[in-house]
């Protein structure tokens, strides 16, 4: 896959979330260069050009993050603290799209640093509208400082 | 004519008395005449002393001022002489006295000892310091030391004896006082000992004392026991505090000592006491508390598990069972966007049911973790204000927008303590149902009102709805539990289950009262009343 102008770094386990995600951004043209990763470890390798993304040079970061918190190997909490403690990518906008309605992880997001959380719907038409919406907002409508 | 000085030996008192010549009261009874061998003794003991008379006038003085009764008497028992002192001991006047057997003063029960007394005297011993009691004019007892001895003539012959009694009445009470006092610390079963700290010698030690420390007294300075007394009363003997106490253990048992200290002589007095079994049962009580704690502990980290365990649960739930439910709602969906002019009718139908049991898998999980997480919440209780709180909640529940002709009437509420975040939840899902169940009612009406109770704020919801069949109302509060068809009434049938779980959380009890076709009321109390 090209890295190159990569616009959202999708970070997702489920196969099934993962298609119906990339499916909704496809169908609202904002699939053009998306990023996945499979794992919390993937996620870091890809922002910090190491490990698979190698010599992947680190400025080049996506315009926002899309986070799902239950990851093999390292979770989306352990991802996003390390985003926002290091000061290379703490400005890159993460957006947390998971399942877990709990008050402890939406707590522990927002101390962390998130910039944005969303609860996947159960119901499919929720779920793309929800996916385009937040997809439109992040790349189209948010100015993101120049990182 | 004052009575002159009395012959020693003789029962004769001289009447009046010049060089040459004397004149006698007393003597021989039996003619009151001096025989001749009377006369001369009486010359023969007269002679010499009449140049003495100065000194025989001083002693007859120290006799008569003595405070001690000095009597005399003859081998015969019969009172001779009776100074001041005895009249004032024993109540008699010397002339009463004097001529009388010396048993006048006995005690009954002691008469006896005359004679035994008399024996002595006549052998020519003397009894000293003889302790006995007689009896005074008056009848009273009287206690005495008395001091008998023989009264020797010119030539050596025991004629008589003289006798000094003092009232010992007083010293022998003081005696006895001192006694009883002494049996106080000599019966305490509490140990008590005195020492003096610069010997370390042991001044008093009570029997209980010795019995503890058979080996008491040898122990001196350096003595590890004495030296751990000094040094546990060091505050003590330099000012400070007015006892020292201190726990000891010595032979198995369990002492607590008082210890105060005595600066004229400088020595310590202990007072110990047994606390063997106040120990045991502190040791006990101790034993007993530390069991309870690793029980309580043991119970909380138990608990503390489970909770976690319901926490992990329920993130589990939470995050695992949507996905798939999503993966079967929006492929399910996808087909039919994508391929709905593939399918026959009927296959978009079925297909249609997959994403409708889908949707409702979530809600009831949603219900379910809302229902799980009230009971792991804690309870924030302070003063709520019922009334603003129903008043929220009918705003909220927005009951124009339902297009239907809803009537609510709500009461004077009573303000209460609790949990005011849970206590909506409570009138948010009793008022929902009230408006869900009278569906078919026009207009439908809910009321809103309490009942005075001393203790506790009773609330209820009363609808004009469809009601329900009362024989049914045991599964009312139960999860999943429902009284209508899916059809007839949505739901998921977690909402009074909410409602009970909060209600008992804040200690209340709810209720409900109903009738097919005729409305219900749902009743509610929460603990502790008006704030």
């Amino acid at each position: 896959m090209s890295d190159q102008g990569i616009e959202i770094l999708l970070v997702e386990d489920n196969p099934d979330d993962l298609e119906m995600t990339l499916r909704a951004l496809r169908r609202a043209k904002l699939a053009n260069h998306i990023a996945v990763a499979r794992d919390g470890v993937e996620a870091l390798d890809f922002i910090f050009g190491q490990g698979a993304y190698a010599g992947r040079p680190v400025d080049q970061a996506p315009r926002f993050i899309l986070l799902d918190l239950k990851l093999p190997r390292l979770d989306g909490l352990e991802v996003l603290r390390r985003v926002k403690a290091d000061p290379r990518s703490a400005l890159i906008p993460v957006v947390v799209l998971t399942s877990s309605k709990e008050q402890p992880d939406i707590r522990e997001c927002y101390r962390l640093g998130v910039n944005s959380y969303i609860v996947k719907p159960v119901d499919f038409e929720k779920f793309v509208g929800c996916v385009v919406e937040m997809g439109m907002y992040w790349l189209l409508l948010n100015h993101p400082p120049h990182v | 004519m004052p009575p002159g000085p009395r012959l020693g030996t003789w029962n004769l008192e001289i009447a009046a008395w010049e060089p040459g010549a004397f004149v006698v009261r007393g003597g021989a009874r039996k003619n009151n005449m001096a025989t001749d061998q009377q006369i001369k003794a009486i010359r023969a003991e007269l002679a010499p002393r009449s140049d003495d008379t100065e000194a025989r006038e001083r002693l007859a003085a120290i006799v008569n001022s003595s405070e001690d009764a000095i009597i005399g008497k003859s081998l015969a028992g019969i009172i001779t002489d009776w100074n001041p002192g005895a009249e004032a001991l024993f109540g008699y006047t010397a002339a009463e006295a004097i001529g009388q057997p010396m048993t006048l003063i006995f005690p009954p029960d002691r008469i006896q000892e005359e004679a035994e007394i008399l024996g002595r005297v006549a052998r020519g011993e003397s009894v000293e310091h003889y302790e006995t009691v007689r009896v005074r004019k008056d009848g009273r007892r009287v206690d005495i030391s008395v001091t008998i001895s023989p009264i020797l003539n010119r030539e050596g012959k025991i004629v008589g004896a003289s006798k000094i009694a003092r009232d010992i009445t007083e010293r022998r009470q003081m005696a006895e006082r001192q006694k009883w006092l002494a049996s106080f610390p000599e019966k305490n079963p509490n140990p008590i000992a005195e020492i003096d700290v610069a010997t370390g010698r042991i001044h008093y030690q009570n029997p209980a004392m010795t019995r503890l420390f058979p080996d008491l007294a040898v122990r001196r300075l350096g003595h590890p026991c004495l030296a751990g007394l000094l040094a546990a009363t060091e505050a003590l003997r330099h000012g400070g505090v007015d006892t020292v106490r201190r726990e000891v253990e010595a032979l198995g048992r369990h002492y607590s000592q008082t210890i105060t200290y005595l600066r004229d002589t400088n020595c310590l007095r202990v007072y110990a006491t047994d606390i063997s079994e106040r120990k045991q049962s502190e040791l006990e009580i101790k034993s007993l508390n530390a069991e309870l704690e690793a029980r309580v502990q043991r119970r909380t980290a138990e608990l503390e598990a489970a909770n976690q365990e319901l926490e992990a649960f329920s993130y589990s739930v939470s995050h695992d069972l949507r996905a798939p439910l999503r993966a079967i709602n929006g492929f399910a969906g996808i087909v039919l966007e994508d391929y709905s002019q593939q399918l026959p009718p009927e296959g978009r139908h079925y297909l249609e049911r997959v994403r409708q049991g889908g949707l409702r898998m979530g809600e009831l999980i949603d219900d379910l973790l809302a229902f799980a997480r009230l009971g792991r919440q804690p309870l924030h209780r302070q003063p709520v204000d019922t009334a603003l709180l129903v008043g929220e909640v009918l705003a909220e529940l927005n009951l124009p927008a339902t297009g239907r002709p809803i009537e609510t009437r709500v009461q004077d509420l009573p303000a209460c303590q609790g949990d005011p975040v849970l206590l909506k939840q409570v009138w948010i899902n009793l008022l929902a149902n009230a408006v869900k169940y009278t569906r078919g009612a026009n207009p439908a009406i809910v009321e809103i009102g309490s009942e005075p109770r001393p203790d506790a704020c009773v609330y209820f919801v009363r609808d004009n709805g469809v009601g329900f069949d009362m024989q049914y109302v045991n599964k009312l509060f139960r999860v999943f539990q429902r009284l209508h068809r899916a059809d007839e009434f949505e739901g998921t049938g977690v909402g009074l289950a909410i409602v009970q779980r909060v209600v008992h959380r804040h200690g209340g009890r709810v209720w409900a009262a109903a009738e097919p076709g005729r409305g219900a009321t749902f009743y509610f109390t929460v603990e502790g009343g008006p704030p």
